[in-house]
C-alpha cells in the first residue's frame, strides 16, 4: 500500500468566484451604462403581445415586386462574393508565410486584409453609397470587400498548413513560386476553400437583406420604409419571404457543404 | 499545341461543369446587381474624388462622444453576448445528439435554432426600434437572439464530438442525466465553447457597430449621421476607432483561443 | 459487503454479436475475482452489465438481492464502483473534483449544478485520497499526472462512493509492470481491510496468480475455468486462451513468459 501520511495541501485560490463576479459587475454596469432596466422591460411585455398582433396578417399583394427585390439582394451576394474571391485569390499567397514573395510583402497583405475584415460592410456600403450614389453596386463592393478580408485569412491560413514536403518538392523539380502555388497549393486546399467560400456566400446573402437600409440595394430599404410607414402586415409579408429564403439558402449550403467535406 | 494532362487532352468534366455554372450564375446576376465592368472603370474617379474629401483633419472636438458612443458599442457587445450564453449551454445540450433527452427535442430544438439565426440582427433591431422605441435595449435584444441561434449550434457540435470513455467513467458512478452534462460533458466541451464565446464576442462588435444604423445604440448612428450630414471629419475617426477596436479584440481573441485550447 | 448473484445471463449486441451465453455464478462478499480470458471473449461485457452501463438481453443480475435494472440503477451504481483501463477521468478537472464525482450519486441536483459539496463528501474524498498517496496532487488538473497516478485517482473516485463491489477493467493494461503490480497491491489491500467484493478483468496470467482469491477463465463467452490460482496450469492456460478452430496465436509458454 502506497497510502502516506501527507496531508492535503491548502486548497490554491481559485479565480473563478472572483472572474464571475467581475463579469456581473461589468454587466450591471452595462445596464446602468445603456439605460436599460430588466423591470421595465419586463413590463413592457404586455404592450409586446400586442404589438406584434399587428404583424396578424401578412400582406402579400405585391409580391411579384418583392420577389424582384430578392432577384436583386441574392444577385448583390452572388457578385460580392465573386469579388471577394478574385481579391483573396490574389491577395491570400502573400498572406501565406511559406508561399509570401518577402517578410514585407507578408507584413502588407496581412494587413492589408486585416483591415478590410475590420471595416464593417455596411460601414462601407454608406461610403459607397455617398461616392457612387443609391443603387446595388454599393453594396456589391462593399461585400467585395469586407469578405475578402475574411477569405484572404482563411485561404491564407490553409496554404500556411499545406504538408512542406509538397511545396519542397515542387521547388526540387524547379518549379516557380506561381507554378508551386498552382500545382501544390490550391489544389491541395481546394475543397476546404470550396466550403468557406460557400459559407461566405450564405452569409452575404443575408447581409445583402439588410445593405438597403443605407441605400445600397437590395429588399432591405423596402423593409424599412414599410417599417417607417407603420404598414406591419406588408412588413410581415417582406420578414417572411427574407426568412424563407434564408432558411433555404442556409440548408441548401449546409448540405453542399457536406457533399464536400 | 498543349493539351491539359488528361486522357482526351481536354480540361476535366468537373472543371468544366463548374466553369460553366458559375459563368450562369454570374452572367445572371451581375446585370441584377448593376455589376457593369464599365461602370464600374467610370466610377473610379468619383471614388478617388470622395477619398480626398475623405482625408480630412479630423475634428478632434468629437473625440469625447466618440469614445461615449464606442463604449456604448462595447456594452451591448458583452450584455447580449453574456445573455445568450446563459441561454446557450442548456440549449446546446438540448441541441445535440448525445446529450439531448430525447430525438423528438433534439430536432425540434435544432430547427427552432436554425429559425432564430435566420434572419440578421438589422432586421430584428428595426423590428425591435419600432416596438420599444429607439436605443440600445432594441439593440441588445436583437443581437441577444441572433446569437441564441448561433451559440447553441457550436455548443452542441462540441457536445456531441466529446470523447465518450470519461462520460462513463462518471456514469458508473452513479451520477444523475443531469450531473453527467455538468460533470462529463461541459468540463470536456469546455475548451471548445470558449473558443465559440471568443469568436461570437468578436463577431458581436462588429454588428454592434452597425446596429445604430437603424437607431438601436452604438457608434453605427454617428457613421449615418456623420455620411448624411458630410461630416466626413467625424467619418474618419469613426472608421478609424472601428478599426482600432476590432483588431485589438482580434489579436486579443486569437491569442486567448489558441491559450485555452 | 456485497453478494452478486448472476442468473442464465445472456447478452446480445445489436449487431447480433453474442458477447455472453448463459452464465451462471455468483460472486461472494469481500473475495477478490480475476477474469482471465483472450480479447474479445467477453470480459468487458460482463462487467458493465452488473454496473448497468449495457442492459441485459436476458436473465438477471443482482447485487444484494436488488436486480440490475430500471430504477435501481442509481442505487446499484452507487454501491458499484468501476476503474478502467483508460482511467475515464474528466482531464480538465482537478483530481479532487474527479474524486468528488463518485459522491454524485449521493448529491442533491441543486448543489451539484453548483459545483458545491457537503463537510462529509469533502472528507470522505480527502481520506481516500490520502489512502492512494495522491494527497499533495489534490489541486493538479487530472490531465497533469503520469498513468499510475490517474490510475490512483481513478481508484479513490471509486472509494469516494463507498462502494460494496468495485469493477476493475483491465485497471493495469496502459500501465508499465511495475505501476500496473503498485495497483493490484492497492486493489487487494482495499480488498482484504474494507472487505469491498472485487471483479478484476487481467490480462497478466502473473498478476492473477498473486493476487486473487479466485480465478474465473472467459472464452468466447463461456466459462471454461472457475478455481483457485494455484490450479492454473499451462494445460488450463491453453484451453483459457485456445482460439475456436482458429490457429493459435500465442503459445501458453509464451503467454506465461509474457506474463
Amino acid at each position: 500500500m502506497t497510502s502516506s501520511d501527507n496531508p492535503i495541501p491548502p486548497k490554491p485560490f481559485n479565480p473563478a468566484p472572483a472572474f464571475i463576479a467581475v463579469w456581473f459587475a461589468v454587466l450591471w454596469a452595462s445596464c446602468l451604462g445603456l439605460d436599460i432596466s430588466f423591470t421595465d422591460l419586463l413590463t413592457g411585455m404586455d404592450d409586446m403581445g400586442e404589438y406584434l398582433s399587428r404583424y396578424g396578417t401578412p400582406d402579400f399583394s405585391d409580391l411579384s415586386r418583392y420577389l424582384e427585390l430578392l432577384a436583386q439582394t441574392v444577385a448583390i451576394a452572388v457578385c460580392g462574393t465573386f469579388l471577394a474571391i478574385t481579391f483573396s485569390i490574389l491577395l491570400a499567397p502573400t498572406a501565406a508565410r511559406n508561399l509570401t514573395i518577402g517578410p514585407l510583402a507578408y507584413r502588407a497583405a496581412r494587413e492589408i486584409l486585416n483591415f478590410m475584415r475590420a471595416m464593417p460592410d455596411l460601414l462601407l456600403a454608406l461610403v459607397f453609397v455617398a461616392a457612387l450614389g443609391l443603387g446595388p453596386l454599393p453594396g456589391v463592393i462593399a461585400l467585395g470587400i469586407h469578405t475578402a478580408g475574411f477569405l484572404g485569412k482563411f485561404f491564407a491560413e490553409c496554404l500556411e498548413r499545406v504538408d512542406p514536403g509538397v511545396i519542397e518538392a515542387m521547388e526540387a523539380s524547379g518549379a516557380g513560386r506561381t507554378q508551386t502555388l498552382m500545382y501544390a497549393g490550391w489544389p491541395s486546399i481546394l475543397r476546404e476553400a470550396a466550403g468557406y467560400s460557400l459559407y461566405i456566400m450564405d452569409r452575404n446573402i443575408r447581409m445583402a437583406t439588410v445593405l438597403g437600409l443605407v441605400g445600397a440595394g437590395g429588399i432591405g430599404l423596402a423593409l424599412h420604409d414599410t417599417l417607417r410607414l407603420f404598414e406591419y402586415n406588408e412588413a410581415a409579408a417582406l420578414i417572411i419571404v427574407i426568412f424563407v429564403t434564408l432558411l433555404a439558402f442556409d440548408y441548401i449550403s449546409s448540405w453542399i457543404r457536406k457533399k464536400i467535406s | 499545341m498543349p493539351s491539359w494532362p488528361t486522357r482526351s487532352g481536354l480540361p476535366p468534366a468537373g472543371v468544366i461543369t463548374t466553369l460553366m455554372i458559375t459563368a450562369t450564375i454570374l452572367l445572371w446576376a451581375a446585370p441584377r446587381a448593376e455589376m457593369d465592368p464599365l461602370r464600374l472603370f467610370r466610377s473610379l474617379p468619383s471614388l478617388l474624388d470622395f477619398a480626398g474629401k475623405i482625408l480630412v483633419m479630423p475634428e478632434w472636438e468629437y473625440l469625447p462622444r466618440l469614445g461615449q458612443k464606442m463604449a456604448e458599442t462595447v456594452m451591448i457587445t458583452i450584455l447580449a453576448t453574456s445573455i445568450a450564453l446563459a441561454a446557450s449551454i442548456p440549449l446546446g445540450i438540448l441541441a445535440a445528439r448525445n446529450t439531448s433527452p430525447h430525438p423528438v427535442v433534439f430536432h425540434a430544438t435544432r430547427s427552432l435554432l436554425s429559425a432564430v439565426r435566420a434572419l440578421p440582427e438589422l432586421v430584428w433591431a428595426l423590428v425591435f426600434v419600432s416596438a420599444v422605441g429607439l436605443g440600445p435595449l432594441p439593440g441588445v435584444m436583437a443581437l441577444a437572439l441572433v446569437t441564441m441561434g448561433f451559440m447553441p449550434k457550436f455548443f452542441a457540435e462540441s457536445f456531441e464530438v466529446v470523447d465518450p470513455h470519461p462520460i462513463e467513467g462518471v456514469v458508473a458512478h452513479g451520477a444523475n442525466w443531469l450531473q453527467v452534462r455538468l460533470y462529463g460533458y461541459l468540463p470536456l466541451a469546455m475548451p471548445d465553447c470558449i473558443g465559440t464565446t471568443i469568436y461570437i464576442l468578436d463577431h458581436n462588435l462588429r454588428s454592434a457597430a452597425i446596429l445604430g444604423i437603424v437607431g438601436a445604440g452604438g457608434i453605427g448612428y454617428d457613421m449615418v449621421m456623420a455620411v448624411r450630414l458630410f461630416d466626413y471629419d467625424r467619418l474618419l475617426l469613426i472608421a478609424l476607432s472601428i478599426y482600432f477596436i476590432v483588431t485589438l479584440l482580434d489579436r486579443a481573441s486569437d491569442r486567448l483561443r489558441a491559450k485555452v485550447t | 459487503m456485497a453478494k452478486i448473484n448472476m442468473c442464465g445471463v445472456r447478452k446480445t449486441f445489436g449487431n447480433g454479436h453474442t458477447a455472453l451465453k448463459e452464465m451462471d455464478t455468483e460472486f461472494q462478499t469481500g473475495t477478490f475475482t480475476v477474469i482471465l480470458g483472450p480479447s474479445g471473449a467477453g470480459k468487458s461485457t460482463l462487467l458493465r452489465l452488473v454496473n448497468g452501463l449495457e442492459p441485459l438481453t436476458s436473465g438477471e443480475i443482482t447485487v444484494d438481492g436488488i436486480p440490475v435494472r430500471g430504477k435501481n440503477l442509481k442505487k446499484i451504481r452507487g454501491d458499484v464502483g468501476m476503474i478502467f483501463q483508460q482511467f475515464n477521468l474528466i482531464g480538465r478537472l482537478n483530481v479532487m473534483t474527479n474524486v468528488l464525482v463518485g459522491r454524485l450519486w449521493n448529491r442533491p441536483w441543486l448543489t451539484s449544478v453548483l459545483y458545491l459539496f457537503g463537510r462529509e463528501d469533502r472528507a470522505i474524498a480527502e481520506k481516500v485520497l490520502m489512502r492512494v498517496g495522491l494527497a499533495e496532487k489534490a489541486w493538479e488538473r487530472a490531465d497533469r499526472l503520469s498513468g499510475g497516478q490517474q490510475q490512483r485517482v481513478g481508484i479513490a473516485r471509486a472509494l469516494a462512493q463507498e462502494p460494496r463491489v468495485i469493477l476493475a477493467d483491465e485497471p493495469v493494461a496502459s500501465l508499465d509492470p511495475v505501476t500496473g503490480d503498485n495497483i493490484m497491491q492497492i486493489l487487494r489491500e482495499i480488498c482484504d481491510r474494507d472487505k469491498i467484493t472485487m471483479i478484476v478483468n487481467l490480462h497478466q496470467v502473473d498478476l492473477a496468480k498473486r493476487y486473487a482469491d479466485r480465478v474465473i477463465g472467459l472464452n468466447a463467452g463461456e466459462i471454461v475455468f472457475d478455481g483457485t490460482p494455484k490450479l492454473l496450469d499451462s494445460s488450463i492456460l491453453s484451453h483459457i486462451y485456445r482460439r475456436n478452430s482458429v490457429v493459435k496465436e500465442t503459445t501458453p509458454d509464451a503467454l506465461l513468459a509474457y506474463a
